[in-house]
């Protein structure tokens, strides 16, 4: 059953005619989320970070990323989570997403990844109403599996804020 | 890299042609008046290269390149002055008092760049 | 301007052509036998027969037909150079330059031929200078004074002019450097051996050692050419064979060969060099942590080839601005007749060059910049002629390069910028406050915000949606500044400063708290050390005195909130865009390093203070500072000392 999406700021999944989705899950602040595979670059053990003055505590940070400088992005921030733990299993994902219709690498910290699994359409719903820690807006839909509930966030309205030209540049003096 | 050149010469006209020659061909010139103003811009900044002429008022070229070959900070900086052909006895001097070579005037820009790209190696 | 009138422009052309075959000449004179000199004036006379045949120069052309015969029988080794030739020639060119002018007695003339034919005659029987075959084999041998360091001779830059003159061996002497204990390290203890091959004369090995030449040990030997020198050597057949085919590339590139590229391919091999430089300093990175000598050399030459590459790279893309300024003359004519005004477009600096893609982003603002001075700053003929002003406007365009940056000056002679109009439009906008005490200069550098298009009719030259805002963004992108200066009544300047190049800059590499940040060095007047006096002194104040100059300074650590603990000296860069200068305060300068720019994502474009990132040797990132945004912010602190005076 497809997934009918009544709030238009949403953005719309992709998933396939049969009915599935192709993901990676990710442990963030005690929340299992997941990111449609397809997206995925490359999974990289912690780097360095260079922190950028200035900028959106979203996207605190660049790395280097195979020789390109890249954003580094921290979910945790978004949802309002303690940003502080990041143990042994921490990885950074690097994603490719479309900003303004370019396509852009970002990386994003996560404390463990999990696993490439399918969802099933039958299996998600629109974030309820109500009893839900988070932002509805910056979730695209719940997903049952077992005794867990995965997220999918909507990067696209996550980064929207950082990224869209809005008159005047930050300044920083 | 563009490098710095410290020209010093009393001749308003003589510092012009030679800021227009070595910006031109991508050097940053700075300009002084005299030795005594030479010698404080350099030892403010370490100039990759001094062009200085040898007859001027209150500090001679003589004098400014001694007084310049004292400081440490000066060591193994290029200084070149500028002297008219025939006179051999001031190029003796001025090698003694610790210059590195010379330009002959009167000099076309190609001359000036060529000396300046002979002493920088670039 | 001599469009219309071939005949003045070949004047102006010709005496161009009489100066450099004098000038070959005067060097033939002191190098007889050098065939490119010999070339060069035998070119330049027939170019000044040709053409003065075509515009009616009969005489010039009769006259210079026999200087020209006179010198192909030395191009074609049938006579000699002698310095009596040379000297006959060069009175010649006088008598050339007097019938350009049309100024000369033709019959004068006549003497120049006898004394050419006598020359000539004189030549024939005089055996000729050695002129360097191809394939002449030198060793040279020499020790420099041991002071020469301190004096500021470069032993590498001697080297680089000897290898500049043919195929080079290189060897250090080592036999003459003393144990440690008695080593003095600013003297030069190096001697070198160095073997060249070339069409080399003796003169032009001495010439490269000039300046030291009296004070020095040297043996300067010429080989016979059969002669084989050491093992590794190529056969001395195959070096001469070689030399010979260099000179005959040498000398073919000369006469200009282009070879057409497309421009994408050099913008791949542009991004190739720039991860070769990224990855070289990486490996320079390791080889200085490693013990390994033989690893260290190897890594400093390919820091040496890598920075050749570069520079090599950066001329590749590099055109004249003459293209850019050529399509411009046209848009003038245009403009012209669709205002009704009569304008002419004077240029100047055609030469200078700018990176291709720079070129092509350059168009369209200065269009712009001169639409508009076409259409509002200069003024109809009637209001010229009232204002005592020649009735046709100029609009001025002149490039040149100056330090690391290509400047372009649009300069018209019109009424400048209106002061009022923008005022007006500004207070409408909300930018200022109705009578607010803001001086004219800061008006007109108004023009410059979006939405102050202020144009009283939008007329179809200048207001297609295209604002001065847009051009100053179009210039920013190209990491370049726009400045305006206007007089009442006089006309407007608009300098445009742009770097030479996009991609791969000098920078300066400091450290601030933890992290690491680069400045243009292009861009670096001076570096200090704040002293912990003046550290303490300037506390909370935001400007600080310099060698009697106050300079406003900015604490980088302050506003980039650092937590580490300071450095307990602070050092200070001084860094300067035309007059503005401003100092930023860090803990430690690292030093110079080449910089290849990586640009910023969307999420950290809006971060005006950084102008990209790059990646430095230990695979790191650092930020490079936007040096016009730093010098804006110290804007507000220049004001008050203005204000103070």
């Amino acid at each position: 059953m497809p997934l009918a999406d009544t709030m238009t700021n949403r953005t719309n999944i992709a998933w396939s005619p049969d009915g599935t989705l192709e993901v990676l899950t990710f442990d963030i602040g005690g929340e299992i989320f997941a990111v449609e595979a397809v997206l995925v670059q490359e999974i990289l053990d912690p780097l360095p970070e260079t922190r950028v003055p200035g900028a959106d505590p979203l996207v605190h940070a660049v790395i280097n990323f195979r020789g390109r400088v890249i954003p580094l992005a921290d979910l945790r921030v978004a949802f309002g989570m303690d940003t502080a733990l990041t143990g042994e299993d921490a990885r950074i994902i690097v994603l490719q997403i479309e900003i303004a219709g370019d396509p852009t690498l970002i990386g994003i910290i996560t404390e463990k990844v999990n696993e490439v699994t399918t969802f099933l359409a039958s299996a998600a719903e629109p974030p309820p109403l109500l009893g839900l820690r988070w932002p509805r807006d910056l979730l695209r839909a719940v997903v049952r599996r077992g005794d867990d509930i995965i997220l999918l966030p909507d990067l696209a309205t996550l980064f929207a804020q950082v990224t869209a030209p809005s008159g005047e540049p930050a300044t920083l003096v | 890299m563009s490098a710095s050149i410290l020209t010093v010469d009393d001749s308003a006209s003589v510092r012009m042609a030679m800021r227009i020659a070595l910006t031109g061909a991508g050097y940053k010139v700075t300009e002084a008046s005299d030795g005594s103003e030479g010698v404080a811009k350099a030892s403010g900044t370490r100039f990759d290269m001094i062009i200085t002429d040898l007859n001027m008022p209150r500090m001679d070229g003589l004098t400014m390149i001694r007084e310049l070959r004292k400081m440490p900070s000066q060591s193994g900086i290029p200084i070149i002055f500028v002297t008219t052909e025939s006179d051999e006895s001031l190029k003796a001097q001025a090698k003694a008092a610790g210059a590195t070579g010379w330009l002959i005037k009167p000099f076309q820009p190609d001359q000036i760049i060529r000396i300046v790209q002979k002493v920088l190696g670039r | 301007m001599s469009g219309d009138n071939p005949a003045a422009t070949f004047r102006l052309e010709a005496l161009d052509v009489m100066d450099e075959v004098e000038r070959a000449l005067l060097d033939l004179g002191r190098r007889l036998g050098d065939a490119q000199l010999i070339d060069a004036v035998f070119r330049g006379l027939h170019t000044v027969k040709g053409s003065g045949a075509m515009f009616g120069f009969d005489d010039l052309a009769d006259f210079t037909h026999h200087c020209e015969s006179a010198f192909d029988k030395v191009r074609k080794g049938l006579v000699p150079a002698t310095g009596e030739l040379v000297s006959v020639i060069l009175a010649a060119c006088d008598h050339m330059r007097g019938l350009i002018a049309a100024e000369a007695d033709v019959a004068a003339g006549q003497v120049f031929l006898d004394g050419l034919s006598a020359a000539l005659a004189g030549a024939q029987g005089v055996t000729p200078v050695a002129a360097p075959s191809a394939g002449a084999h030198w060793r040279i041998r020499y020790f420099l004074p041991s002071g020469c360091l301190a004096n500021g001779i470069n032993p590498l830059a001697l080297l680089a002019e000897l290898r500049e003159l043919g195929d080079c061996q290189i060897t250090a002497l080592t036999d003459a450097i003393p144990p440690l204990a008695e080593l003095e390290p600013t003297d030069c203890h190096i001697g070198w051996e160095v073997e060249l091959s070339g069409a080399i004369t003796r003169e032009d090995i001495e010439d490269v050692f000039l300046f030291v030449l009296d004070d020095m040990e040297i043996t300067i030997e010429q080989i016979a050419s059969e002669s084989t020198p050491a093992n590794d050597h190529l056969p001395t057949a195959e070096t001469g064979a070689i030399a010979e085919a260099d000179r005959a590339t040498k000398n073919t590139a000369r006469v200009s060969e282009t070879v057409r590229v497309p421009a994408d391919r050099l913008d791949d091999l542009m991004n190739r060099v720039g991860e070769l430089v990224i990855a070289q300093s990486r490996l320079s990175q390791l080889a200085e942590d490693s013990q390994n000598i033989a690893l260290r050399s190897v890594s400093e030459e390919i820091e040496r080839l890598a920075g050749d590459l570069r520079a090599t790279m950066m001329v590749l893309r590099m055109v004249p601005v003459s293209q850019l300024f050529g399509r411009f003359r046209r848009l003038v004519y245009d403009l012209a007749r669709e205002t009704g005004k009569q304008i002419d477009l004077v240029t100047d600096g055609e030469g200078t060059e700018v990176d291709k893609s720079v070129a092509e982003r350059l168009f369209d603002p200065i269009v712009h910049i001169i639409r508009n001075s076409c259409d509002h700053g200069l003024e109809d003929a009637a209001a010229r002629r009232a204002a005592g002003k020649p009735e046709a406007g100029t609009v001025r365009l002149f490039a040149h390069q100056a330090g690391g940056q290509v400047v372009i000056t649009i300069t018209d002679d019109g009424k400048g910028i209106d002061v009022a109009k923008v005022r007006a439009k500004a207070e409408a906008n909300g930018l200022i406050e109705p009578g607010a005490n803001v001086s004219d200069h800061d008006i007109v550098q108004l023009i410059f915000h979006p939405g102050l298009s202020t144009a009283a009719a939008i007329t179809n030259l200048s207001g297609r949606g295209v604002g001065m805002d847009v051009v100053k963004r179009t210039i920013e992108d190209l990491r370049g500044t726009i400045e305006v200066v206007s007089r009442p009544g006089e006309g407007a300047v608009i300098t445009l400063n742009i770097p030479l190049t996009l991609a791969i800059i000098e920078g300066l590499l400091v450290r601030v708290g933890q992290g690491r940040y680069v400045l243009p060095l292009s861009a670096v007047e001076e570096c200090l050390e704040l002293s912990e006096e003046e550290d303490r002194r300037s506390q909370g104040r935001s400007l600080i005195s310099l060698r009697d100059r106050l300079v406003p300074f900015l604490r980088l650590r302050e506003i980039f909130a650092c937590d580490s603990p300071p450095d307990p000296f602070q050092k200070m860069v001084v860094v300067a865009s035309g007059d503005a200068r401003v100092g930023l305060v860090v803990d430690q300068i690292i030093g110079s390093h080449q910089t290849v720019i990586k640009s910023m994502s969307p999420f950290h474009r809006r971060a005006a203070a950084f102008a990209g990132a790059t990646i430095l040797g230990d695979g790191s990132v650092a930020l490079i500072l936007d040096i016009g945004h730093l010098l804006a912010s110290a804007q507000p602190r220049e004001e008050r000392l203005r204000a103070v005076g």
